[in-house]
């Protein structure tokens, strides 16, 4: 895998081995989150992702 | 990039700089940048956060650049009233701009691009709200790259919050004395072994700084590249914002114990005095018509509002964590505008930080301010803190031209308290020595007795 250019940051070697360890075991549960949600749309009680966007603030 | 006026704290990144020209504000987008900035345009990312009050606006102008060596485009950014550093807020505001940082990485990673920085010192309140100043710190997202800004974040952010939160709200001034936020060792080191329980601390601090320091030699390439080889999923990146987003969240602090906290119902205010001394702040704010005021020691705000009610653009200033959480609670909860509460000790104002001592910039840096409120504050800095009358006068001189100061007598009860324990050295401390003192730095241009009090107004204006 290529991360090209390098940050201008250094992002720090356990920093990125941590956080890709972390995000190997939430991206389970965000995928999951993903299928229900789309499971619900198809029922018509999903949110739409302007909702979402509004949730983030 | 030296002789070009760039701003001091302005170097670190190579897409582009600060630099002001004419009194004037501007960014150099460089070319190392210019793809990067396209897209960030283009994608529509940029209209989305100005219009949610996450990034300031900016105008790209035709106005030539401070390098032109590397220049691909000059933007000039909205002015932002006043730069107040991390260290300065209240756990809410740290909060607050921690939340602000998320938000603003989740909604770039649905337009493709992603956060390269997350510096606490890229967050400003404007009009009381968390707002990204650094248009530059969007980069183009590739698929399986990792979060170079999640040690920052961890370091500005989520270190102090747990450590404000879970220890003591004194350690947000740990961000005083460490420059890029709150080493991960450190704050594993201080935190409750019962912190280890909670996932996100956990996993975001313990086993980060653990492995901060166990990989400490490895070049992160070859980290990224020995695990999984395809990176970091986009899931996965969602799956580490949620992740460090309900971290955050959870972490509370409840002002308690307050030195202030029911301040207004222990003075030996009547309510006809307190309503007269309202009355003449704001008969002097129209007569002044200020643009930006200080309240140095304001407490809860209640006098600052008087400025910022009528459109001044206030500080309220006080030494006092849970004032200024309660302060800012309440500008939050009531939508208020032009109002902004930050933690000060006056007698330690923030110095000048970082490289070469001109990356912050101390309080009288920051000013001068049109106007200074030092109210019911006398006392504590010439009794409690030994300032001599006439130190006193040259340092509200540096801050402003306009100095509305309270006379507390010594016979007041608050100074009372204050002498209680200990030796009365303070002979000059008269209404006399006051005026004496302070005559020498300003012009006594108006004064008023408060109403059932034996304080006293001033209205004062420096000499040249």
């Amino acid at each position: 895998m290529h991360f090209t250019p390098l940050a201008y940051l250094d992002p720090g070697s356990g920093s990125i081995l941590i956080q890709l360890i972390v995000a190997a075991v939430l991206a389970i549960g965000v995928a999951l989150r993903a299928s229900w949600g789309s499971i619900m749309k198809l029922f018509g009680k999903g949110k739409t992702d302007e909702q979402n966007d509004d949730d983030a603030e | 990039m030296p002789n070009n006026n760039a701003h001091a704290a302005s170097f670190r990144d190579p897409s582009g700089f600060l630099f002001s020209r004419g009194g004037i504000l501007h960014r150099q987008v460089n070319r190392a940048g210019a793809d990067d900035y396209a897209r960030f345009m283009e994608s529509g990312l940029y209209e989305k956060l100005v219009k949610a009050n996450l990034l300031i606006p900016h105008a790209e102008v035709d106005e030539k650049p401070a390098d032109e060596s590397l220049a691909f485009k000059v933007i000039r950014p909205e002015r932002v009233a006043f730069i107040s550093y991390p260290y300065e807020w209240s756990f809410s505001e740290l909060k607050d701009a921690a939340l602000a940082t998320l938000s603003i990485q989740r909604r770039a990673l649905k337009a493709g691009m992603s956060l390269k920085d997350a510096s606490a010192y890229n967050i400003q309140f404007v009009n009381g709200k968390p707002t990204l100043i650094d248009t530059l710190s969007f980069e183009i997202y590739k698929e399986g790259k990792p979060w170079d800004a999640y040690r920052q974040f961890c370091q500005h952010f989520l270190a102090p919050l747990a450590l404000m939160s879970l220890v003591d709200i004194r350690l947000g001034q740990l961000l005083r004395v460490y420059i890029d936020g709150v080493p991960l060792d450190l704050a594993s080191k201080l935190l409750p072994f019962s912190t280890r329980f909670n996932f996100g601390l956990l996993t975001h601090i313990h086993i980060h700084a653990s492995a901060q320091v166990r990989y400490a030699d490895s070049a992160s390439q070859r980290v990224s590249e020995s695990t999984s080889g395809r990176g970091m999923s986009k899931n996965g990146f969602i799956g580490l914002i949620d992740s460090l987003e309900t971290t955050v969240k959870k972490l509370t602090w409840k002002p308690a114990g307050t030195e202030w906290g029911n301040y207004y119902e222990i003075t030996n205010y009547s309510d006809a005095g307190f309503a007269h001394k309202k009355e003449i702040i704001s008969g002097w704010l129209t007569k002044l018509a200020p643009k930006s005021i200080w309240d140095l020691g304001a407490n809860n705000g209640e006098f600052s509002r008087l400025a910022s009610g009528a459109g001044v653009s206030a500080l309220a200033w006080d030494i006092d964590p849970s004032a200024v959480e309660q302060n800012y609670l309440r500008l939050k909860s009531e939508k208020e505008q032009n109002l902004l509460p930050l933690l000060l000790d006056l007698t330690n104002p923030s110095p000048a930080l970082g490289w070469d001592n001109a990356e912050r910039d101390s309080l009288a840096q920051r000013g001068p301010a049109d106007a200074v409120f030092a109210l019911a504050l006398i006392h504590h800095l010439a009794i409690s803190n030994n300032v001599p009358l006439p130190r006193l006068a040259d340092f509200f001189a540096g801050l402003s031209r306009w100095l509305i100061i309270e006379w507390v007598p010594k016979s007041d009860s608050q100074v009372q308290k204050l002498l209680r324990t200990r030796k009365d050295i303070f002979e000059t401390y008269t209404r006399e020595g006051f005026e004496s003192a302070f005559g020498t730095r300003f012009h006594i241009r108006e004064s008023v007795d408060v109403r059932e009090s034996e304080r006293r107004m001033y209205l004062l204006e420096k000499r040249d």
